[in-house]
């Protein structure tokens, strides 16, 4: 038996003519550059669960400069999401 | 605390091993009984130096691939500072595989169970609902990591064993033919990014592990691909070739072929080809090495069996993953050499022609493989002779035992020291 090891399969799909998925195996994100308002903003949906959130640039450029220890403590899946008392 | 239930071994009286490995013969038991097979995972996989994977396989932060080490899954990952790690594929809370997909990128993992969240270096990052716990970092839990990672020449190796002999000392004389490989590149670098095919073989690992540098079959199993193909390899491995077989110790060995090459002297005979056809690799290497660019281009690339699961055969690596007694899996990909995109292309088609799934080598020896396994569950005659070329062994100017191209001097040094861990202590 043969079989080609194909970890990529989910990884950069382009999903629209402005979009594009950044997906792994443990979350999937569609993602494009919004212009429906004043100015452009990135449009961000969690594919698996329909959650959308617009970031502007001051805001993605906030992430850039996110020291990597404050960004981790995000990912903590009780920092905010799965959390017992309401998130904040 | 560490609380270790053995398998079979602790229960059992333990095989024989002076009794079932002579030096001219192997007993067939040693390729069929699962409790040699769980003895092996113990003393040789869980033990020794195992090849897990390349460097190359990762290179950017956040990048991970899944390996194995016979039946252990493993991710290998690179962090944001460029470390390289080896984690076990196992959820800290419930033993859930972490990873799914064979790679990918991501500086965290999530568990699919409980979504229990990982750094890619193990650390437990945190867990849904902490109340739970009393709140977040409460659980000194965090992923399995291989206990001793070293690498060569990007080869990455692991060992379950805390303390035991390090990396350089276990491929001695075999780390020389993982330069030899490295050199073949401009850039010195070798990378295993091509992918890799997998093909599950119903056949004992050491079938595999003897025949990578067994000179005395290809005329007969890689015939078809040989007449097909025109190929010039054939001649190599016949009684009059001047070619070696080298126990090179620790279980290692090889087709030393460079004394053929050197009869020729002409550069990239060794790959089939000849200089002409590559012009812009031949004159990359000759701006890099000078005079000694000549040697490197005519003697080529190694034919190594590193003990117990990397084979380099000139243009292609396999690993061998055991399963159980009776089965394996056999990794394969195209050697890929920094700095020689000619060469590049080439070894990923002719991989694919050698061992893709209409590729003919590869397909050859399985067949063999699965046919040695059902004949070793044969009861007579028990025994697999390991004699030829015993007579005319010598020690070559560097003090390794040397055989002809066809002589089986690899497999008896396999062997010399399978027996040395089998019968190391617990």
């Amino acid at each position: 038996m043969s079989e080609a090891d194909d970890g990529s399969r989910r990884a950069g799909k382009v999903t629209g003519p402005a979009s594009d998925l950044v997906g792994s195996e443990f979350a999937e994100v569609e993602a494009s550059v919004d212009t429906t308002a004043n100015g452009p903003r990135l449009r961000l949906e969690d594919r698996r669960t329909g959650r959308v959130r617009f970031l502007d640039a001051l805001e993605l450029e906030t992430i850039i400069w996110l020291p990597e220890g404050h960004l981790q403590l995000l990912l903590d899946p009780s920092a905010d999401r799965w959390r017992e008392e309401p998130g904040r | 605390m560490t609380a270790t239930v053995r398998g079979t071994a602790a229960s059992m009286p333990r095989p024989d091993y002076a009794t079932l490995i002579q030096s001219d013969r192997v007993h067939g038991s040693l390729y069929t009984s699962e409790q040699i097979f769980a003895e092996e995972l113990e003393r040789i996989w869980y033990r020794t130096w195992v090849y897990i994977g390349h460097a190359s396989e990762v290179p950017e932060p956040g990048d991970y691939v899944r390996k194995s080490v016979g039946p252990q899954d493993l991710i290998m990952t690179r962090d944001r500072d460029g470390g390289l790690h080896v984690l076990l594929n196992r959820c800290a809370h419930r033993a859930n595989l972490v990873c799914e997909d064979a790679r990918g990128n991501s500086k965290s993992f999530r568990c699919p169970y409980h979504g229990w969240t990982y750094r890619n270096t193990g650390e437990l990052i945190g867990y849904p609902y902490r109340q739970g716990y009393e709140g977040n970092g409460k659980l000194d839990l965090a992923m399995g990591r291989v206990p001793r990672v070293d690498s060569y020449h990007g080869f990455v190796f692991g060992s379950f064993a805390a303390d035991g002999p390090t990396l350089a000392e276990h491929l001695g004389a075999a780390a020389g033919e993982i330069d030899r490989l490295a050199r073949l590149s401009p850039d010195g670098q070798v990378q295993l990014n091509a992918g890799w095919l997998k093909h599950r073989t119903r056949a004992n690992w050491k079938l595999l592990a003897e025949n990578e540098t067994d000179g005395y079959h290809p005329q007969f199993v890689h015939s078809s691909i040989f007449s097909v193909t025109g190929s010039p390899i054939a001649a190599l491995y016949s009684d009059k070739s001047s070619a070696v077989t080298r126990n090179l110790g620790n279980g290692h060995s090889e087709n030393d072929l460079r004394p053929e090459f050197r009869n020729f002297g002409e550069p990239m005979r060794w790959f089939g080809t000849t200089q002409a056809r590559v012009p812009d690799y031949v004159a990359r290497m000759r701006e890099v090495h000078g005079e000694a660019a000549e040697q490197i281009l005519v003697e080529g690339a190694p034919h190594v069996m590193i003990f117990p699961n990397l084979f380099i055969a000139e243009i292609q690596v396999f690993v061998i993953q055991p399963l159980s007694a009776g089965e394996c899996i056999q990794h394969s990909t195209a050697v890929q050499l920094k700095g020689a995109p000619e060469l590049n292309k080439r070894m990923v088609s002719q991989s694919i022609g050698s061992v893709g799934p209409a590729g003919m080598l590869l397909a050859d020896d399985t067949e063999m493989y699965e046919r040695n396994q059902r004949g070793v569950a044969m009861l007579q005659p028990e025994w697999l002779d390991l004699r030829r070329g015993l007579h005319r062994e010598r020690v070559d100017e560097r003090g390794l035992t040397i055989g002809t191209a066809t002589d089986e001097t690899a497999m008896r040094g396999f062997w010399s020291h399978y027996r040395t861990l089998m019968e190391a202590a617990a």
